[in-house]
């Protein structure tokens, strides 16, 4: 099997790039780690209070809890030896304080979680990874909706000219006069309601703007080279020559598109849900853990803030190195 | 005495990662004082980057030259030289002009600013003498009304123009050597004979020395005290001008000479490169093959004939008016079965919206093309299919012809795919494969994809890709103009020899006069969207009626031959 | 140029239509009856049908619309449904401080960038280029959020080097004292993508076969970056920083409501949390008009300075 074709040679070129090789590889990761999540493998019960009330991270100990006294009282050690007189109320006191640092009767928390815990004793490394999950799949769907009609409008616009060139592109103006998160907040603020697919929706139905102009001018520029021209005398249909012969040369330039609109639906996912219109209460994603982290830091609490951003840093480094070492590959000039 | 002399450079190329290129393999050669030096070789050859090597303008990025080479100028290693002395000779006494000057000069800057530059920098001089000095350098270079042209930006000139402004770049510090990389080749052979007229004579009268780089041998002849022969970053043969032409040493050199298509004759078939290097043959450049006759007689049948075709591009401009661009302004000509009409004429004429227009590619304004006797102008949609086969055509840019996503048997059966022809897929890859043959090409090509073959063996499956369909009518557009001049030679052969099998005609579109006097039976002048003249091939070479063919034959180079 | 301008003024018209059209169908009918949500914990029919009637939503649609085109063409959208002033009023008083924080934003932002892509894109293919550029797929890699987060908790609340939040009464105070922090974070933001962006103007140009030229005749290296790339890469960047701008002022409305500043960005997003529909719709209208104004000038700014380009 030639490997000679213009997929197989990007592949080899892509492959000496170390760089973006290994961005690859953490991108699988996490596709990995989002399979795992989806298929309930791995952080099912990320919404049960394993832990205490901001239980910090175990690497930390519970000594960075909040009250030490508190968590030893908890734990029925004798406060203070007063002249080996034993303290009455003690284990009244051990009652009380079990109480408060949230240890129901009969149910052990933990004191430390791997990553810590969020205010109300979740793990927040379950809750990272569920994140992702949301994050993800979002992000994805999403772009492949903004793709999917970008291409379509754009390659029509481009290819037929005339009135349906003329109709897009008042499309284009109308949605492009309104500045983009403007546009999404919007239309999340009319539909109200939320949810994994309604924010799907916002952001593919509202993000097909920038494919449609760039796939727009590869058209016009393509109709008129002379590979075309040839399809034509031989007698090619417009449809043929749209989707067999050009579509093939423009992909590149789609798949590259795609790939960054994922990078900016997360994060624009991340936006909306932390401003309370994206996904619903009942899923976590990395922007509801910011909203959290928001009034954790002024208590100290800063492990949620920073797994939640590291875990979204690396996923969308991890992509945006990808995308650039990609488009290096496929790189048409190669020919 | 040298001015420069060049010993053993090589230079290597980084492609990627992996791959390094040594696209200059050794070369020597001298410019003496005031004395011209052609680098002549076909693409790939490295001539280029020896005369940027000179300069010291290689990309630093990819290129290295080997610490063994040595560029003498004056006795100083060019290579050696500090950054700021190198610059403090550039532009002074080592100038250089490009083959694009419309991306050559700044789009941003005016002429009198960029010219101005140089004579800031190296003369010293302000104020009025830079505008003065100016003024005068491009009278010199022959720009009429200086004064205003000054003020200009380079968009607003035509391409010679262009040219002479970059030589007035060049020439505005006296420099000693010029060193010219393929400066017209982008131009219109007319304006070509101006601006190579003006060189020689700027050459004359300031004493310059000048490495003049092109693949044309013809143009050297004109110009050259020495050439430098080279191929694949060798130099095959270096030879004082007269002694080169009369007597070449080198089997490629005699190749090179020997594949132009001769003034005065008409070979059956065009000598190539394998003639001279493969089997070791020392052919002549007097080949004593038979003549080829051309010429229509008259009474032939006719194929095609065209009448007042036109073609008006419309642009909108201002608030409500139109402008309208006429391309073609009433042509009428005649295609006879089985024999060729030429066209020339230069960038504008025309030639090639007709083209266009008669493989029904473009809707024409007006006219009528009658094929059989009905006309095809007026054949809507699915019921032009049927002419859609007789008639194909093979166009000028080998690398933007073929889709670069298929594979050369997807581009072969599609044709027939389309048309039906043929009962099943294996049926129409072994008659792709057959076409393959035809053409020169084995039939393992039908797996690979476009990028993996040159420039000419591309042009061969667009070839071989129009006769799928088995046309009565091909039309080449500039089909062999892109390509070296040995490649020329076999394509045109390949032509003749497929118009011999098959009786096809052609409509053999060019604005080398040569090539055209050597393929067509009839020729078609163009210019400005009309056309001038028609006549037979040796009628209209020996004797030009209208003045415009005049002036195109005077311009073809060589004539010191 | 008078005929071009006359010409995309008029190309105006079916696009703000468009607009209008959109807003209508998205607040109108998408949005189902906000009668309810005004309504308050006790929804009694003639309550709600009394609201219904203030707002104007118990009318068909087509009614509806016709009101909205007034407005649009009147600038007047009536009154906010949560503080009940005046929309039109709403916005004069709040594109003060907006443009207070962006224009020295947009400013900083374009200056800094513009230096460091252009010296990146000098250093092409070296490793301090892969640094760089590695260092700002990281740092766009960084929600706007947790640079708010962190700037604002480290900076102002743990060092107190500036207040928190807030907004003063004079112009100097503001600049300077409450306009800072928000202007530190928008530029930490933009950076990464601005000198990404403007390393890809600078590498065009430096490509080209005029700078090649520019060397054979001698010229310094310093003189042909800041003399001739410089001026050709300047023509996409400029009209690139004045297309943000719209962008810009609804963008900014995280930092604005982060920070306090009582700019039209921080009323859209109030806005969007109280369904306070008034506001959010004449907000998209103003500012795709805005943005429409400023794609014409941009335009006309690249006709300015760039000589090749011809106006059709």
């Amino acid at each position: 099997m030639r490997q000679a074709g213009v997929w197989g040679l990007a592949w080899k070129r892509f492959r000496r790039d170390r760089l973006g090789f290994t961005s690859l590889i953490v991108v699988l990761f996490y596709a990995a780690l989002v399979l795992a999540a989806a298929a309930g493998w791995l952080a099912r019960d990320w919404n049960t209070e394993a832990g205490v009330s901001f239980a910090p991270p175990s690497f930390l100990g519970p000594e960075a809890a909040d009250s030490p006294q508190l968590a030893k009282a908890a734990e029925g050690a004798q406060p203070v030896a007063d002249y080996g007189i034993p303290d009455p109320l003690a284990a009244d006191l051990a009652e009380i304080a079990k109480s408060m640092t949230g240890g129901a009767a009969g149910q052990s928390r933990a004191p430390t979680l791997p990553l810590g815990g969020d205010k109300w004793g979740r793990d927040v490394l379950k809750k990272v990874v569920k994140g992702t999950e949301t994050s993800l799949v979002v992000g994805l769907a999403a772009a492949v909706l903004a793709t999917f009609l970008g291409t379509v409008f754009g390659a029509l616009a481009g290819f037929r000219g005339g009135a349906v060139d003329d109709f897009f592109n008042w499309l284009y103006s109308v949605f492009t006069a309104i500045p983009y998160l403007l546009l999404v907040l919007a239309v999340a603020a009319v539909i109200g309601q939320k949810g994994v697919l309604t924010v799907i929706l916002i952001l593919g139905l509202t993000g097909w703007t920038g494919i449609f102009r760039l796939v727009r001018a590869e058209y016009l520029k393509h109709k008129v080279r002379e590979y075309v021209l040839a399809a034509d005398a031989i007698g090619a249909s417009p449809a043929r020559r749209m989707f067999v012969h050009i579509l093939p040369n423009v992909s590149h330039v789609v798949l590259v598109q795609l790939s960054l609109h994922v990078v900016l639906f997360i994060k624009s996912e991340v936006i909306l849900t932390f401003l309370g219109f994206g996904v619903g209460v009942d899923t976590v994603s990395w922007g509801s853990m910011l909203a959290e982290a928001g009034s954790e830091l002024l208590l100290g609490k800063w492990w949620q803030l920073t797994v939640a951003t590291v875990a979204m840093a690396l996923l969308v480094t991890a992509f945006s190195l990808f995308t650039d070492a990609m488009r290096d590959a496929l790189d048409p000039r190669l020919k | 005495m040298n001015l420069l002399e060049v010993r053993d450079l090589a230079v290597d190329f980084r492609i990627d990662e992996a791959t390094r290129l040594r696209a200059v393999k050794g070369v020597s050669f001298d410019v003496p004082v005031r004395s011209t030096v052609a680098l002549v070789g076909e693409s790939g050859s490295g001539k280029s980057v020896t005369a940027l090597s000179v300069m010291g303008l290689l990309p630093k990025e990819n290129a290295t030259v080997d610490t063994h080479s040595r560029i003498l100028y004056r006795g100083r290693n060019l290579l050696e030289l500090a950054q700021r002395d190198m610059q403090a000779l550039r532009g002074r006494e080592l100038a250089m002009i490009f083959q694009e000057p419309m991306s050559s000069l700044n789009p941003v800057f005016t002429v009198g600013f960029q010219i101005g530059e140089v004579l800031r920098r190296h003369v010293g001089l302000s104020g009025r003498s830079v505008r003065n000095r100016t003024i005068e350098l491009l009278r010199e270079v022959g720009i009429t009304d200086p004064e205003r042209r000054l003020d200009v930006y380079p968009f607003q000139l035509s391409g010679g123009q262009q040219q002479r402004v970059m030589i007035a770049m060049a020439i505005a510090c006296e420099p000693k050597l010029l060193i010219a990389d393929e400066p017209t080749t982008a131009l219109d052979v007319t304006v070509q004979r101006q601006i190579m007229d003006l060189i020689a004579g700027l050459q004359q009268r300031h004493e310059m020395a000048m490495l003049f780089i092109t693949h044309d041998l013809a143009l050297v002849s004109e110009i050259a005290d020495h050439v430098v022969v080279m191929r694949d970053g060798e130099v095959r043969e270096q030879a004082p001008a007269s002694q080169l032409f009369r007597d070449p040493r080198d089997a490629y050199t005699r190749a090179l000479l020997a594949c132009r298509p001769p003034r005065d004759r008409r070979p059956q078939r065009l000598p190539v490169i394998d003639d001279f290097l493969g089997s070791g043959r020392h052919a002549s450049i007097q080949d004593p093959t038979p003549e080829r006759k051309r010429g229509l007689r008259g009474d032939e049948a006719t194929l095609l004939e065209a009448k007042g075709l036109a073609k008006s591009f419309h642009f909108r401009e201002g608030l409500l008016r139109k402008r309208e661009l006429q391309a073609v302004k009433g042509a009428s000509f005649r295609i006879a079965k089985g024999k060729t009409l030429g066209v020339v004429g230069e960038s504008g004429s025309g030639k090639t919206t007709v083209a266009l227009l008669v493989a029904r590619l473009h809707e024409a304004s007006a006219g009528e093309v009658r094929f059989e006797g009905r006309d095809l102008l007026g054949i809507e949609g699915r019921a032009a299919m049927p002419y859609k086969r007789r008639i194909q055509i093979v166009f000028q840019n080998p690398y933007a012809s073929l889709n670069p996503r298929f594979t050369v048997g997807q581009i072969l059966t599609e044709p027939l795919q389309i048309h039906g022809v043929g009962a099943h897929d294996a049926e129409r890859r072994a008659m792709a494969a057959e076409l393959l043959a035809k053409v020169g090409l084995p039939p393992e090509s039908l797996e690979k994809y476009p990028h993996e073959f040159s420039g000419g063996q591309r042009q061969r499956i667009a070839i071989a890709r129009a006769l799928t369909l088995k046309p009565e009518l091909l039309i080449c557009d500039e089909s062999v103009s892109a390509l070296d001049v040995s490649v020329q030679a076999q394509l045109l052969n390949l032509l003749q020899d497929l118009q011999d099998e098959y009786a096809m005609s052609y409509l053999f579109i060019s604005h080398d006069l040569a090539v055209v006097r050597y393929m067509a039976d009839e020729v078609m002048v163009m210019k400005d969207g009309e056309v001038v003249e028609i006549a037979g091939p040796d009628e209209l070479y020996a004797h030009p009626k209208h003045p415009y063919t005049r002036l195109l034959l005077s311009a073809i180079p060589g004539r010191a031959q | 140029m008078l005929a071009y301008t006359l010409r995309r003024l008029w190309q105006f018209v079916p696009t703000l239509a468009g607009v209008v059209l959109l807003v209508f169908f998205l607040f109108n009918w998408v949005g189902g009856d906000p009668a309810y949500l005004l309504a308050g914990k006790i929804p009694n029919p003639e309550t709600i049908a009394n609201i219904r009637k203030q707002l104007g939503v118990d009318e068909p649609y087509a009614v509806q619309l016709w009101i909205f085109v007034k407005q649009v063409l009147s600038g007047d959208f009536g009154v906010s449904w949560s503080t009940n002033e005046r929309v039109s009023e709403i916005f004069a008083s709040r594109l003060g401080p907006s443009l207070t924080v962006l224009v020295p934003l947009l400013a900083i932002s374009t200056l800094l960038g513009m230096a460091a892509a252009m010296l990146v894109a000098y250093v092409r293919g070296s490793l301090t280029d892969r640094a760089v550029m590695v260092a700002c797929t990281v740092g766009q890699s960084i929600s706007i959020l947790v640079y708010i987060l962190v700037f604002q908790y480290l900076l102002a609340y743990q060092l107190g080097w500036f207040p928190v939040q807030g907004w003063g009464v004079t112009f100097i105070d503001n600049l300077l004292r409450y306009a800072v922090l928000a202007i530190i974070v928008g530029v930490a933001v933009s950076l990464a993508p601005d000198i990404r962006l403007y390393r890809t103007f600078f590498l065009d140009e430096i490509n080209q076969d005029y700078v090649r030229t520019a060397r054979a005749k001698g010229l310094s290296e310093r003189r042909v970056m800041w003399v001739h790339v410089l001026r050709n890469a300047a023509i996409p960047i400029v009209t690139n920083v004045l297309l943000q701008l719209p962008g810009l002022l609804a963008g900014a409305f995280l930092i604005e409501r982060f920070f306090g500043i009582p700019g039209i960005g921080r009323e859209v997003i109030l806005a969007v949390e109280r369904s306070d529909f008034p506001i959010i719709k004449a907000v998209t209208v103003y500012v795709a008009v805005a943005t429409m104004v400023i794609n014409l000038l941009a335009d006309l700014l690249y006709k300015a300075i760039d000589p090749r380009v011809v106006l059709k």
